[in-house]
């Protein structure tokens, strides 16, 4: 009966202790949001809106890297950003309307799946540039001028880290540990097993998708065990492609006998050495694509007004080998920079098709 | 109060007459006898009012006013046209989902595989509404309706087939066809049903002509679930079948002596619980998604079990339970954009809400010897 | 003997699944031994997770918020560790912090006689809300978890490897499965809780305290489930990420459900289900079977059904499993 008592007690307290909270209507807009102060309708004030994929700012992987290169912009610009964090698919266009209610100048948004939503906010706020990111336009169907799709060659980053894994694989095996069947994780792949089979025609690749689908990229703990297994079948290169799925993968192939000597990992999307330290005793290098980079160039762009409609492809590439930057052969590295080069200028196809 | 917008629930059968048993006190007259009369709808006003007052707190401690908060939240999930909108747009899946979860625990099954149906549904509404894209609108909306219900009903019914031929448990068999069903419509938007020239994999848009539009402010799916909702409290309470469904949920062994084929039974709960959330699924693709796209609606059929349990289970209160859920959807949106606070103070409020409502003390605190005495809403895994 | 006959599908099934996995071993060692081992990191987390299934089950008491409570583990041990950079400190945090999920639920449905599922559901939501909330990013753990190797067992063949050489949290899931399951059918306690689970009024007229065995279990129950969830964060990956646990807790219902509420099945079922989540992965990667990835993968659940639907053992859960229990008013 006493604990009636107490419960009873609960909401009187509460609702003492939230009357007793600041009389301002509005509070401070805490998070890593920075504090919208100025009126974005205002023509010199520059506005960036950022809203996530279903996810958080702060995933380590494509909503974050895309949430510092709209915060790098900003700098660059003096815009004033802010980002909105989706929960659920049936959100997107609720949320891009904040931002196209509040005027924002410039709206980012990430994630191939909002790209429907994209599309049809460009048509209905023709005064707004948007920037969808990972979202390929078929520009046969749409023509707003004010919708740039921000996509990325992976299948030329996973095929230099593809190039690498073969001319350095001791066993002729080497492994991916993928998220869900969706375009950028299949060029990824795809991309690693051509250049793996360029650089050594003999090499066997290991390549499995994680089996559940809604939670394919959230599940490290599977990335582990598959790791593992494949280690322990003589694979002594795994490319970890799929958000946690994939870092819990590299990660296993750090903690393995050998990691760094004769076993290696592959970090994917952002130079990994810095965003998943755990896996550093293994890991030779990470399959980039320069997303940051190419947010920040578009918000530039938008800023001085040379963006133009349609696609902008960004830069994809490998990451430097840190700390195996001795233990890579130097005819290793010449011939992975020659492709990398080549793969730059066009004169190289890596012929993966989705 | 959500509550206020819509029509009260009629008191749960398990709750009202359980004031009126035999050596109950008698029960007084005036305002306090109306309030225990009709406490099953006093107890979860003051049990959502109670959780947001300890939802404040929450949100008090991450350095946001409380009174803004909850203002900026139901402004913009309740006082805009779009608001309004978004709302009820929510609140249509919801409520048959909600419905196929909570028409199974009758009968004393837990379907937690509202989720597979569901997507089969609105698989089977996309591929219908893409096919046919040459008839005019209302045939294809009619067949793709019609299709997205049966193909609910039929992955459904495997669960119930398994569970009266083979006696596997039903929470494994939908918790296994979730999975499978996932995987297999994976399979088949990357192959058979894919859109041409897209390296995404989703199915064409359906086709303009079957779009379901709003009626105003109101999407059409809105009156039919809201209808459905009525229709079942009806056929529970007033059917033969329902009267057997409920014997069934209580005590099978009874349902048995009195010649009720039990088997029939749960074959039917599986099959129309299905039929719920497929008809879920279609709504949401001819009304909202237009196509079918992996990674869309993950989570609506999950939601059916808290909406049913909200609802404790009586199919008329899973209409304010969704619009509950589906109001708290809609603000959350510009909740964060206004406060900063993080998405996921929605679902601990909502959470915090069930609890309330769903304890009994509450209704002790208050009504002390009149509390009407609560029985389990779901009476074990059954078998 | 008389054991023998009782038992003898259950032992006959057992005695051919261990053949077929030396055999197995004696074609290709190496693939045999990664992939059992694979199963059986799977199957750690479900075997425990379905541990905290029957312990709540066998005393009367259905907990659906396994997947919360693991998650809550997962998220306290990690932090915990990351701040104190103890590995013990985490795992007794993780555990502790289970306990407490399990307190939760017992102590609202078992005094205030809340609905079972309805507390179970509340515990995932708020385990989802408050690990989200409270995340930080940039954490990390400086140790790995040792690697221990119990003398003479790890040499077994293909045996010794997979389940006596590993992670401590690896281990002590052997140890405990054992002790629950002799603990609940050989001791007095294990008598008591099923006579709970099964007919409280009738325990109750025994003189057995029903609530106080329902708290009790309950709470030790949810510090198996923060166990578990250690083991995600700590062991299985040195990492906490959101909503990690991936289904895991609603998986396990379906392994307890699958090993009858015993612990000793369970244990199988949840090796089954991992060797068959071995096998989809293996015939992924090798090309064997032209078929899609999507139809490979569903490969372990439609087997589980398979099975289930095959043996078509119409198990019966606890007879008081989901019922309150008030005294004095029989049920």
């Amino acid at each position: 009966m006493k604990a009636m008592r107490y419960l009873a007690l609960t909401p009187i307290a509460a609702l003492a202790l939230a009357g007793c909270g600041g009389s301002t209507g509005n509070s401070n807009t805490s998070g890593s949001s920075s504090a919208a102060s100025g009126d974005c309708s205002k023509p010199d004030v520059f506005c960036v809106g950022l809203v996530t994929d279903t996810g958080k700012i702060d995933d380590k992987s494509f909503n974050q890297s895309a949430w510092e290169g709209v915060e790098a912009g900003g700098k660059a610009t003096g815009a004033q950003v802010k980002d909105i964090e989706t929960v659920s698919t049936n959100d997107y266009a609720t949320n891009i309307k904040q931002f196209t209610d509040k005027k924002y100048d410039v709206i980012v948004t990430v994630g191939f799946l909002m790209a429907d939503a994209t599309v049809k906010a460009a048509a209905q706020y023709p005064d707004t540039k948007f920037i969808g990111v990972d979202q390929f336009i078929d520009t046969s169907k749409v023509k707003s001028p004010n919708l740039t799709g921000l996509s990325f060659n992976e299948d030329q980053a996973g095929y230099a880290a593809g190039y690498l894994a073969g001319l350095m694989t001791k066993t002729n095996k080497i492994g991916d540990v993928l998220g869900q069947e969706i375009p950028p994780v299949q060029k990824y792949d795809k991309g690693y097993k051509a250049g793996a089979l360029a650089a050594n025609p003999k090499v066997k690749v290991t390549s499995v998708y994680h089996p559940a689908g809604d939670n394919a990229f959230q599940d490290p703990v599977w990335g582990a065990g598959e790791a593992k297994k494949q280690l322990a079948q003589g694979v002594d290169i795994v490319f970890g492609a799929g958000g946690s799925t994939g870092n819990g993968a590299i990660q296993e192939t750090a903690k393995a006998s050998g990691a760094g000597k004769t076993v290696f990992c592959i970090g994917v999307d952002v130079d990994q050495w810095d965003s998943v330290p755990a896996a550093q005793p293994c890991l030779i290098t990470s399959a980039e694509k320069h997303l940051s980079q190419g947010v920040t160039d578009l918000i530039k762009q938008a800023k001085d007004g040379s963006i133009k409609g349609g696609n902008f492809i960004g830069t994809a590439g490998v990451s430097p080998y840190h700390a195996f930057d001795s233990s890579v052969p130097a005819d290793v590295k010449t011939k992975v920079a020659d492709v990398v080069a080549k793969l730059a200028n066009g004169s190289l196809k890596t012929g993966v098709t989705l | 109060m959500p509550d206020k917008d819509v029509a009260p629930p009629p008191a749960t059968p398990a709750a009202a007459p359980a004031v009126l048993e035999r050596g109950a006190p008698p029960t007084p007259g005036g305002l306090w006898g109306a309030l225990i009369r009709y406490q099953a709808i006093v107890v979860p006003v003051v049990g959502l009012v109670v959780a947001f007052v300890v939802g404040a707190l929450l949100i008090r401690q991450q350095g946001v006013n409380p009174t803004y908060a909850y203002k900026t939240l139901f402004q913009s999930a309740l006082f805009t046209r779009d608001g309004l909108n978004q709302t009820l747009q929510r609140t249509t899946p919801l409520i048959f989902t909600g419905l196929a979860v909570a028409v199974p625990l009758r009968v004393g099954l837990f379907n937690i595989g509202a989720q597979g149906q569901f997507i089969f549904g609105a698989l089977a509404a996309a591929v219908v509404g893409y096919k046919l894209h040459s008839a005019p609108g209302i045939v294809i909306i009619l067949v793709a309706l019609l299709c997205g219900l049966l193909a609910g009903a039929m992955w459904a019914s495997i669960a119930g087939f398994l569970k009266t031929s083979r006696g596997v448990h039903e929470v494994i068999s939908t918790i296994m066809l979730n999975s499978i069903a996932v995987n297999i419509i994976d399979y088949l938007i990357n192959n058979p049903f894919k859109e041409k020239g897209q390296a995404i994999p989703r199915t064409p848009q359906i086709a303009p002509q079957a779009f379901l539009n709003d009626m105003g402010i109101v999407p059409i799916g809105f009156p039919i679930a809201v209808i459905l909702a009525v229709g079942t409290a009806w056929m529970l309470r007033r059917t033969t079948l329902g009267f057997q469904f409920e014997t069934v949920g209580r005590n099978k062994a009874a349902a048995g002596y009195a010649g009720i084929k039990i088997n029939k039974m749960i074959l039917l709960a599986m099959a129309l619980a299905g039929a719920f959330a497929g008809l879920a699924g279609g709504i949401e693709t001819l009304g909202d998604i237009h196509r079918y796209e992996s990674g869309f609606n993950a989570n609506l059929g999950f939601d059916g079990i808290t909406i049913a349990l909200l609802a404790r289970s009586n199919p008329v209160a899973t209409i304010p339970a969704a619009f509950l859920v589906g109001a708290l959807r809609a603000g959350a949106s510009a909740l964060q954009f206004d406060t900063g606070i993080q998405p996921e103070v929605v679902d601990m409020l909502l959470a915090i809400t069930l609890l309330f409502v769903s304890l009994p003390l509450v209704a002790k605190l208050i009504f002390r010897r009149y509390a009407a005495k609560g029985s389990a809403l779901t009476s074990g895994w059954g078998s | 003997m008389a054991w023998f006959s009782r038992n003898r599908s259950v032992t006959l099934t057992a005695v051919a699944i261990i053949v077929a996995a030396y055999v197995f071993y004696a074609i290709n060692q190496r693939v045999a031994v990664s992939m059992i081992d694979f199963a059986w990191s799977f199957a750690v987390p479900l075997v425990l997770a379905a541990c905290v299934g029957v312990m709540g089950e066998r005393s009367g008491v259905i907990n659906i918020g396994i997947e919360g409570q693991m998650l809550v583990g997962a998220f306290s041990g990690f932090f915990t560790a990351a701040a104190t950079q103890s590995l013990w400190a985490g795992v007794i945090a993780g555990v502790l912090s289970g306990m407490l999920m399990g307190a939760f639920l017992a102590w609202t449905t078992v005094k205030w006689q809340m609905d079972q599922i309805i507390a179970g559901v509340v515990i995932n939501i708020i385990a989802t809300g408050l690990t989200s909330f409270y995340y930080k990013s940039g954490q990390s753990l400086t140790h790995v978890m040792p690697n221990i190797d119990i003398p003479l067992l790890s040499k077994i063949p293909l045996i010794g490897p997979v389940f006596f050489e590993g992670g401590p949290i690896a281990l002590t899931t052997l140890v405990i499965v054992a002790i629950l399951h002799f603990a609940l059918f050989r001791t007095r306690w294990g008598l008591r809780t099923r006579a709970v689970g099964e007919y409280p009024s009738a325990a109750d007229t025994a003189g057995i305290n029903v609530i106080a065995m329902r708290l009790l279990n309950v709470t030790i129950a949810g510090g198996l489930a923060g166990l578990a969830g250690a083991y995600l964060s700590m062991e299985a990956t040195p990492t906490f990420e959101r909503g990690m646990t991936a289904g895991r807790g609603f998986l396990a219902l379906a392994i307890m459900i699958f090993g009858a509420w015993r612990p000793l099945r369970a244990f199988a079922a949840a090796l089954f289900f991992g060797f068959t989540s071995a096998l989809a992965s293996q015939l992924q990667a090798s090309n064997i079977v032209s078929l899609p990835q999507q139809f490979i993968n569903l490969l372990p659940y439609v087997l589980t059904l398979v099975v289930l639907a095959a043996a078509a053992g119409r198990v019966r859960p606890p007879a008081a499993a989901g019922q309150p229990f008030v005294k004095g008013e029989g049920s």
